[in-house]
């Protein structure tokens, strides 16, 4: 076995702790530059084949949230976030209520009862070119 | 030499590196909220995921954390985060309870949508303490009735209907009566802005949270001394208990303008909380405070007074009527009556279309009760839930004068016996 020289060593040493500094550097770097912003709110919902939903059926959709009716004139989607301040309303056999100021709401989402003073909102629905029914909230 | 210079500065900087990778690894990842009402992103529950929702009607997915308290809500640093809350850990402190509460119109609303809360709470006789200020002033001459003139802080009331527009601030230290001067020292510890003396076992926050954040345990079994990071819930289920942190931890001393503090908590309500001369009803010590006294007493109607007497005006014939008169009642057949909503936001009845309540002289509902089909009347207590039945002196033996209420009255045929 050879003997390394001091200096040798020295230069082997500083390329090393060099080289790691470096990769750590590096991979600081990319972690920097893929660093993702906040992604905003989803507006595009893919709601899977309109045959998941039969005639006459009323689908809570808790991720919207919202409301996907499916009648005999096609699809027709409702917000269930109260007009009031913002809380998702619960769905009943009469209509919507919110569990936090009391506000109600008939089957159609217009108000029943204050505080809220406006009807849910309607959404917009449609179907893609893949053949989904697509639910949109913006 | 010059290499040496290198390998150390190589490890300086690799060093450095090594630092600021464990500094990343030991703070939390964020925990993004975006609250529906803002829409604007916040990483409070990066600390506070822990933290019980405040109450059904603040969902965090709803309000979020920053528009009621304030504060940074992209820091992630304590202090940073912390830096701009609004008073402190209680944003319902007067002082800023407008900027927080009040936010977006929610309790600064009108009277017409029931929200007008914040203008009722800081006209209200316990937030501006006029009443015992006058009474102060007058005893020792300061000033010529009982008229309230001063306040803990100036307030105005343009549209007042109680005669009295504005009050200005209390200020102890400029006047020259050493009673008054004494008063202002020793006795400004129980109004809404007032913090509790220190170590009280009377403990309670200020502003609405006085009231509406619970410190004392409804049984008594040992005040709960907790600070605002260990409580964090709004309710209108108020038990006594919480009124007591001003209405019963202690006297005062009109000789030595001072008060003296209760050191003891009352274990059994019946034997403990009355001083022996007292006469009371059942519905006194068996009910809480909340169960008869309205919104409207506790928090003011929006006018200034100069007394309590001037607000208060729950009889006990509200609830039992006279030998003559039955007590006022209201069929609910409008579902935006304000009962609905009491209800909802402490839903100890279930309140429906078609039942009958009691109401007071001023219309108010007593939502929590009820007119049951044989003519008699149930109450439900607010803090607990506890049933209450009872039957109006209509039809009874009682021969009192109606119009004859005062406790005095009453209390002839009605004391308990201890």
């Amino acid at each position: 076995m050879s003997d390394i020289s001091r200096r040798d060593f020295l230069k082997l040493a500083s390329s090393a702790v060099l080289t790691a500094a470096g990769l750590l550097g590096l991979a600081g770097l990319f972690r920097f530059l893929d660093a993702q912003t906040e992604p905003s709110p989803q507006t595009d919902f893919d709601l899977g084949s309109p045959e998941k939903y039969s005639i006459g059926s009323r689908t809570v959709l808790p991720d919207v949230p919202a409301l996907l009716v499916r009648s005999q004139a096609g699809f027709s989607a409702l917000s269930l976030v109260c007009t009031h301040l913002g809380c998702t309303v619960q769905s009943q056999s009469d209509g919507f209520a919110c569990p936090c100021h009391g506000s109600r709401f008939d089957l159609q989402g217009n108000v029943t009862r204050g505080p809220a003073g406006k009807s849910l909102e309607p959404l917009r629905t449609g179907i893609t070119s893949d053949g989904n029914i697509h639910l949109y909230t913006n | 030499m010059r290499r040496y210079f290198l390998l150390l500065a190589s490890f300086a900087l690799l060093l450095a590196l090594l630092l600021a990778a464990w500094y990343q690894s030991v703070h939390p990842k964020p925990v993004a909220l975006i609250p529906t009402l803002t829409g604007q992103v916040e990483y409070c529950l990066t600390c506070h995921s822990d933290l019980a929702q405040i109450s059904n009607s603040h969902p965090v997915q709803t309000f979020g954390c920053v528009l009621c308290h304030g504060g940074e809500p992209l820091a992630l640093d304590a202090n940073l985060a912390h830096s701009t809350m609004r008073g402190g850990s209680n944003p319902s402190d007067f002082s800023v309870v407008q900027a927080s509460c009040g936010g977006a119109n929610c309790h600064s609303g009108t009277p017409e949508s029931y929200s007008n809360h914040i203008q009722r709470a800081t006209t209200s006789i316990q937030a501006t303490y006029a009443g015992a200020i006058a009474n102060i002033l007058f005893t020792f001459g300061v000033q010529p009735d009982l008229t309230a003139r001063l306040g803990i802080y100036a307030v105005q009331d343009p549209g007042s209907t109680s005669g009295i527009t504005s009050l200005a601030a209390f200020d102890p230290a400029s006047e020259t009566n050493p009673y008054v001067k004494a008063f202002g020292q020793n006795c400004l510890t129980c109004h809404l802005s007032a913090h509790p003396l220190s170590g009280s076992v009377y403990f309670r926050f200020t502003g609405c949270a006085a009231c509406h954040t619970p410190t004392q345990s409804a049984d008594r079994t040992g005040t709960q001394q907790l600070q605002s990071s260990q409580i964090h819930k709004l309710t209108t289920a108020i038990s006594y208990t919480q009124c007591d942190t001003c209405h019963n931890r202690g006297n005062y001393d009109l000789r030595a303008i001072t008060f003296a503090p209760r050191q003891d908590l009352p274990g059994d309500r019946l034997h403990d909380y009355y001083q022996p001369i007292a006469q009371f009803t059942s519905c006194e010590w068996m009910l809480d405070c909340v169960d008869c006294h309205t919104r409207t007493e506790a928090m003011g109607d929006g006018s200034l007074y100069s007394s309590k007497l001037d607000i208060q005006y729950i009889q006990c014939k509200t609830c039992h009527g006279t030998p003559t008169e039955l007590p006022q009642t209201r069929t609910l057949t409008d579902p935006n009556d304000l009962a609905f909503r009491l209800a909802l936001l402490n839903p100890v009845v279930d309140l429906k279309l078609g039942d009958t309540i009691l109401v007071t002289d001023k219309n108010e509902p007593l939502w929590n009760t009820r007119l049951l089909p044989d003519g008699t009347y149930q109450l439900v207590g607010k803090a607990n839930g506890q049933v209450f039945p009872f039957k109006p002196v209509m039809g009874s033996a009682c021969t009192q004068n109606g119009i004859d209420q005062t406790s005095a009255y009453c209390h002839t045929c009605h004391s308990v016996i201890r």
